[in-house]
């Protein structure tokens, strides 16, 4: 045995609060925006403009709106910049009185297209006058800097970047830091904005579809990129309530897995998956028949759905409604988990199933109550979201009513 | 925050053994510098290698085959800590309960820039996705895991060149929470013209550019402590001295492991910290290794507790455009220490 040298005593668990939320993506700018278009089952993806798309399979994306920029932005922003700071504004103003002591927010690729260009000015050796400009706004950290400076905020940074998972990472580390009472308030969510190397990247290995997006149907042919940020504010339950704070949801359970079967691929049989949502029910301490809907991952591509669709059937069956919003507004990478849980307490909140739209055909694979199509009423108490992503990162998490 | 320190690991442009690197930095030994050159253009930078040969034996892995240096910088350093902590294997019940955070801060550079070269030159459809997934800022992160057998928690933080300190202070959390008995801390960086381009432009590179990799193995009980501070963010280096004083705090120590890197930070830790202790300065001789440079001064500080020449240290970390943060290192078992060898530093007793 080593010698004592004790950590800190194993934490009493506590309550977590969600106190606000702010939400930028493809579907809107704001949480009524979103709220509004996940109910009227919006179609927001579009064809891309900001790069030559002519040489690629898929050609279409889940984009903020052109015309959109953030108000308070300063000169040389990233736009990735201007989305984390209306997300975390919004979540701002909702909650005046938050105070951050810690910011965890996921991303998988912060400025990537300042790091194209100063890539092109280099190997041109233009010596464009930006490149000081673009460098300084490339880094992830930059867009969390920016926006906590934009809410008058300081506060130490994790920023997370396990891929496609990122921003259920970034929300379930932070959810579990306030229960063991290592912190009291952390904002949590994560970013992500479109570039040509990531949307050449999934093109390459042929995620991309150059049709509908059509996640857990039979005639799914993969992906759509998508953008975007979340921001969620969350809080000891008694805090929270003390300083008359409003309780918007109650994070309950976090679970993760790391699938070491490919680089790319998950491993066929769905462990991962399945181990990440078995973890969090445990961590919530409930049953799979506790949940009333699950906002899946549910990317479109072949092996993601047949992996998690798989997952979903062997735990919760037929019973709990399923819908991937990711067929709306795309897959925004290391924004995705932190938008989908957002979207996971708008149903909470509003009592209804986000859709999963462009579905069609089931597939024969597994049974799965898919909200087809359009958005329905339901009676909501708790929700499993769910975010895999490359490298085998897979986390869930569970989001119940205040 | 604070966990123990059971095992150190390091790829450094100096070599890969604890005992020998420590000595060649006491000896003042500079790691040679290699020319990178950016063929647009013709302009050479010069960084500081690590030998291949410290990581060659891995080429035989069948998931790194394929993989950019940073992944095998990650690995070798990582299954060189986790020996230095006396389980050179994990069983499958210890890696059910080990977690991995991985600290980059330039990421997988040459994959990146390779593959975003094959879009400009020759088009979208020519883009090989052998190289997309490798440039995913969690890929060594990933083989990581595999290579050990985790499939639990791994996280990977990105940042500025304070990276390797909060990868540390996430470690120290994981633990706390109690889901995991070990965590397995990995920084890491790898080189290529255009990161060398960049921190010209950010005049961050009078200090040569290095590659390689630090692992630290934290555990609950073990003869050395990491203390570490979430970190102070920043958003001009006009706020980075007193973002820094507030990360030092009231910490004093007989050591400073310095973080100076001939730019402004040495100014920054120079108007914090006692000028009448004793500083080492490794970045003179390793270079500037943003992902894997805060952990190579964690570990020079732990060598130097672990050896019994000073009672603790401290290491200052001014990153360059996100945060200020420390980490104090300290004996947890003087007894242990006292049947240490002081001349590697490399300790021969186990403890109580």
């Amino acid at each position: 045995m080593g010698a004592s040298m004790p950590i800190d005593p194993l934490p009493v668990f506590h309550r977590v609060a969600v106190t606000a939320v702010g939400v930028i993506s493809p579907i809107g700018v704001d949480t009524a925006e979103n709220a509004t278009g996940l109910k009227d089952a919006r179609d927001a993806v579009s064809s891309v403009t900001a790069f030559d798309v002519s040489k690629c399979r898929s050609k279409t994306a889940g984009q903020i709106r052109a015309d959109w920029q953030f108000p308070m932005a300063k000169a040389g922003w990233h736009r990735a910049s201007h989305f984390m700071a209306a997300a975390m504004t919004e979540a701002h103003a909702a909650d005046p009185g938050f105070a951050p002591e810690l910011a965890v927010i996921g991303t998988t690729s912060g400025g990537m297209s300042f790091g194209e260009s100063f890539y092109r000015s280099q190997a041109a050796h233009t010596n464009a006058r930006e490149r000081a400009s673009w460098l300084a706004n490339y880094m992830p950290q930059k867009a969390v800097l920016d926006a906590l400076g934009a809410c008058e905020w300081s506060a130490p940074m994790q920023i997370i970047a396990n891929a496609c998972a990122s921003g259920t990472n970034a929300i379930g580390h932070a959810f579990h830091l306030v229960r063991a009472g290592i912190h009291q308030r952390v904002i949590c969510g994560g970013y992500d904005a479109i570039s040509e190397l990531v949307f050449v990247g999934f093109d390459s290995l042929q995620a991309a579809t150059p049709d509908k997006v059509r996640p857990f149907d039979a005639q799914r042919t993969g992906l759509v990129l998508g953008e975007g940020a979340a921001a969620l504010l969350l809080e000891n339950w008694d805090s929270a309530e003390e300083r008359g704070a409003p309780i918007v949801a109650e994070i309950t359970g976090y679970g993760v897995a790391t699938d070491n079967f490919h680089l790319t691929q998950p491993n066929p049989t769905g462990i991962g998956p399945r181990l990440a949502m078995e973890r969090a029910l445990d961590d919530a301490q409930c049953e799979p028949d506790t949940i009333d809907y699950i906002n899946a991952h549910g990317t479109a591509t072949t092996f993601n759905d047949a992996t998690e669709g798989a997952a979903i059937s062997q735990l919760f069956g037929e019973r709990a409604p399923v819908s991937s919003t990711k067929s709306m507004m795309g897959h925004s990478l290391g924004a995705a988990g932190a938008i989908e849980a957002v979207f996971s307490i708008l149903a909470l909140r509003d009592q209804f199933l986000p859709p999963n739209i462009n579905y069609v055909t089931p597939d024969p694979s597994w049974t799965l109550n898919i909200v087809a199509k359009e958005a329905r009423e339901a009676k909501v108490r708790a929700v499993m979201s769910n975010s895999f992503g490359f490298g085998g990162t897979n986390a869930s998490l569970i989001v119940q009513a205040a | 925050m604070k966990a123990s320190i059971a095992g150190l690991g390091w790829i450094t442009p100096l070599g890969a053994d604890l005992a020998q690197v420590k000595a060649a930095l006491e000896a003042g030994h500079v790691a040679e510098t290699r020319p990178v050159q950016n063929p647009e253009t013709g302009t050479i930078h010069l960084c500081r290698a690590v030998p291949p040969k410290l990581v060659e034996s891995l080429g035989r892995n069948p998931r790194l085959r394929r993989s950019s240096p940073i992944s095998y910088f990650a690995v070798a350093a990582a299954i060189a800590a986790l020996a230095d902590a006396g389980c050179a294997s994990l069983s499958p019940e210890q890696a059910a309960r080990t977690a991995v955070v991985f600290g980059v801060s330039n990421g997988g550079v040459i994959y990146t820039r390779r593959f975003y070269e094959q879009i400009m030159k020759q088009g979208a459809n020519a883009a090989s996705p052998l190289l997309f997934p490798e440039t995913v800022y969690n890929a060594p992160a990933s083989h990581l895991a595999a290579a050990l057998g985790i499939d639990g928690a791994s996280y990977t933080l990105v940042g500025d060149n304070s990276v390797g300190i909060s990868a540390l202070h996430l470690g120290t959390q994981l633990l706390a929470l109690g889901n995991c008995d070990r965590v397995v801390v990995v920084g890491c960086e790898e080189i290529d013209w255009i990161v060398c381009e960049a921190f010209h432009e950010w005049r961050l590179a009078a200090t040569p550019l290095a590659e390689g990799g630090s692992a630290i193995v934290l555990e609950k009980r073990g003869p050395l402590a990491v203390e570490t501070r979430a970190g102070i963010s920043f958003s001009s280096r006009r706020e980075a001295a007193d973002a820094f004083r507030h990360a030092v705090g009231d910490w004093t120590s007989e050591l400073i492991v310095s973080g100076a890197n001939e730019t402004f930070v040495d100014r920054v830790e120079r108007c914090a910290l006692s000028a009448d202790t004793r500083w080492l300065y490794p970045k003179r001789q390793l270079g500037e290794a943003p992902g894997a440079s805060a952990l190579w001064q964690t570990i020079l500080a732990a060598l130097n507790v672990r050896a019994n020449t000073t009672p603790d240290a401290l290491v200052p970390v001014v990153g360059f455009n996100q945060q200020a943060s420390c980490a104090r290192v300290t004996c947890a078992s003087h007894r242990h220490l006292r049947t240490s060898n002081p001349s590697t530093g490399v300790s021969e007793s186990q403890d109580d």
